[in-house]
């Protein structure tokens, strides 16, 4: 377990190690999140009115400014270009000869970019912003609560779909496409930009059983009161239902993919 | 010089498009996934204009106008600077660059055409027939000028472009890592899918002057469809056409002086 914290720890340190690129992400960040607020100022403006489907301009900041920091710490495409560069160089296959599992380092790694993005970008970056733009705070205490549930969950899906996504690499012996492809999925049906409460039927319906879903709508959705108790246990136990799912997948494809290793790098 | 350098340019070129078409599947496969990620982008934008109309006073072929002369100034500009750029810093880092110095070649045309990326193929897929579709869509009267004002856009739009990236990688040359400039780069790239008028005026002045970025968007394209542009005004569509051969001799400039500053960081 030592061996898995190490790893954690050397990702968060590794990219304390450049300050320049510590402040271009805090602001190009900075500048992600308030262009999503400015959408939704500009967007109800339009419209003329404060309160839109029974969601106030305000929720809609917050589900805003929460989106950044829900999908904003996880970068997919890193985790994706880790396992096509292993397999590129052939690294992967010292992997095999470690007494250590190749995704559960890929889990440890992550753990310690997402606490670095989460400190150094994320958090300070949601503060700044909601001290300007007012930010609500969560609909009661046990939304609060189920809200970090959530998170974590979301972080936990991103990573399985991001190594189920890097693993079929494999197969395609390239990771370019999977990245955008889930990049894709992500920026569509995570809610990341529109909640799905603005969707057109049925395409909400369908976007709210995918597993995308649980990355930024329920969680922001949750946050805000939007879920009643039983519903928010009851998503809470569909969303563990797809990690579940996508876990299996990704030891299932690791145990295929470790059998048919090609090594050209190296 | 300038002939000899108009001699080798489509040979570098030829072998680049050759190593990079030889997993022709994976190649086809790759545009595909950019199609659908900009597409992805593209709808979500389309799914908040079914439900409120407008964003800023834009309608929906309106913004489908703006999304696809971005998405192409973009490509065309990047293909000819983004990759090649972007992986000076390694050049510079791993100490490669000084074989560059040594050809008898210029060093940047080097590097621009022996990578020219044709994987931005993927982007003008998706560009070109959804300029058209707006073109055709928008609620505006077409005359020659205005035409010829939005090819003359693209060009200038796609020189801006390539001249920013050319800025941001050859500040490698000083300081040995720059793409970290990229993150602000795509940051503030992001915000050009959407029209100017809906930012804070921070941000509106940031994307008009340091990182001019709304010069390759939505100021063409307020321009050329009579939308109020903020801080330039009248003045949007001139500054729009002569943005793009402006930065390409700040460009110019800054790479000669970054060359000159070039002390090498390879062992």
């Amino acid at each position: 377990m030592n061996a898995y914290l190490a790893f954690t720890r050397s990702a968060f340190h590794a990219q304390l190690a450049y300050r320049n690129e510590v402040w271009a992400n805090i602001f190009g960040k900075l500048v992600q999140v308030v262009a999503r607020v400015a959408i939704w100022l500009a967007v109800y403006a339009g419209a003329g009115a404060t309160v839109v489907d029974g969601v106030s301009l305000q929720q809609m900041v917050t589900y805003a400014l929460l989106g950044g920091a829900v999908m904003g710490a996880t970068r997919p495409e890193r985790i994706i270009g880790e396992i096509g560069r292993s397999l590129k160089t052939g690294d992967i296959a010292v992997w095999l000869l470690k007494p250590l599992s190749y995704p559960l380092y890929l889990f440890a790694n992550e753990c310690g970019s997402f606490s670095y993005r989460l400190t150094t970008q994320v958090i300070p970056t949601v503060a700044f912003t909601a001290l300007f733009y007012g930010m609500l705070a969560p609909a009661s205490l046990f939304h609060g609560l189920m809200f970090v549930a959530f998170w974590a969950l979301s972080f936990v899906l991103i990573f399985l779909m991001s190594a189920l996504f890097g693993l079929i690499a494999f197969w395609l012996m390239t990771s370019f496409s999977l990245d955008w492809i889930l990049g894709a999925l992500l920026h569509l049906f995570s809610g990341v930009l529109v909640p799905f409460w603005f969707f057109p039927e049925p395409l909400a319906t369908i976007a709210r059983h995918l597993p995308f879903a649980w990355v930024v709508y329920y969680p922001n959705a949750v946050y805000l009161g939007r879920l009643s108790v039983a519903d928010t246990w009851l998503h809470l136990g569909l969303g563990l239902g797809w990690a579940g799912l996508f876990l299996s997948g990704v030891l299932w494809l690791w145990r295929m993919a470790s059998r048919r290793i090609t090594v050209q790098g190296g | 010089m300038l002939l000899h350098h108009l001699r080798v340019i489509p040979h570098l070129v030829r072998m680049h498009v050759r190593s990079q078409m030889e997993y022709r599947g994976a190649f086809w496969l790759d545009r595909l996934a950019q199609v659908l990620s900009y597409g992805s982008v593209f709808a979500t934008i389309g799914i908040l204009l079914a439900r409120f109309q407008t964003l800023g006073g834009w309608t929906w072929p309106e913004l489908a106008l703006l999304f696809s002369f971005q998405l192409l100034a973009y490509s065309l500009g990047a293909a000819m600077s983004f990759v090649q750029l972007r992986d000076l810093e390694e050049l510079v880092r791993l100490g490669t660059y000084d074989t560059l110095l040594v050809k008898p070649f210029s060093p940047w045309a080097y590097l621009v055409f022996s990578g020219l990326n044709i994987g931005y193929a993927g982007h003008i897929i998706l560009a070109v027939p959804l300029l058209g579709w707006a073109v055709l869509s928008v609620d505006f009267a077409w005359s020659a000028s205005s035409v010829a004002f939005l090819l003359a856009a693209i060009v200038s739009a796609t020189l801006l472009t390539g001249a920013m990236i050319t800025m941001i990688g050859a500040t490698a040359l000083m300081w040995v890592r720059s793409n970290h400039l990229f993150s602000i780069f795509f940051g503030f790239w992001e915000l050009t899918r959407y029209p100017l008028n809906i930012f804070p005026g921070s941000i509106q002045i940031t994307l008009i002057t340091a990182v001019p970025l709304a010069l390759t968007s939505s100021v063409p394209v307020g321009a050329l469809l009579g939308k109020p542009i903020p801080i330039l005004g009248d003045w949007a569509g001139p500054v729009a056409l002569v943005a793009g051969p402006v930065w390409v001799l700040l460009a110019m400039a800054h790479w000669r002086y970054a060359t000159r500053k070039y002390q090498g960081a390879g062992g």
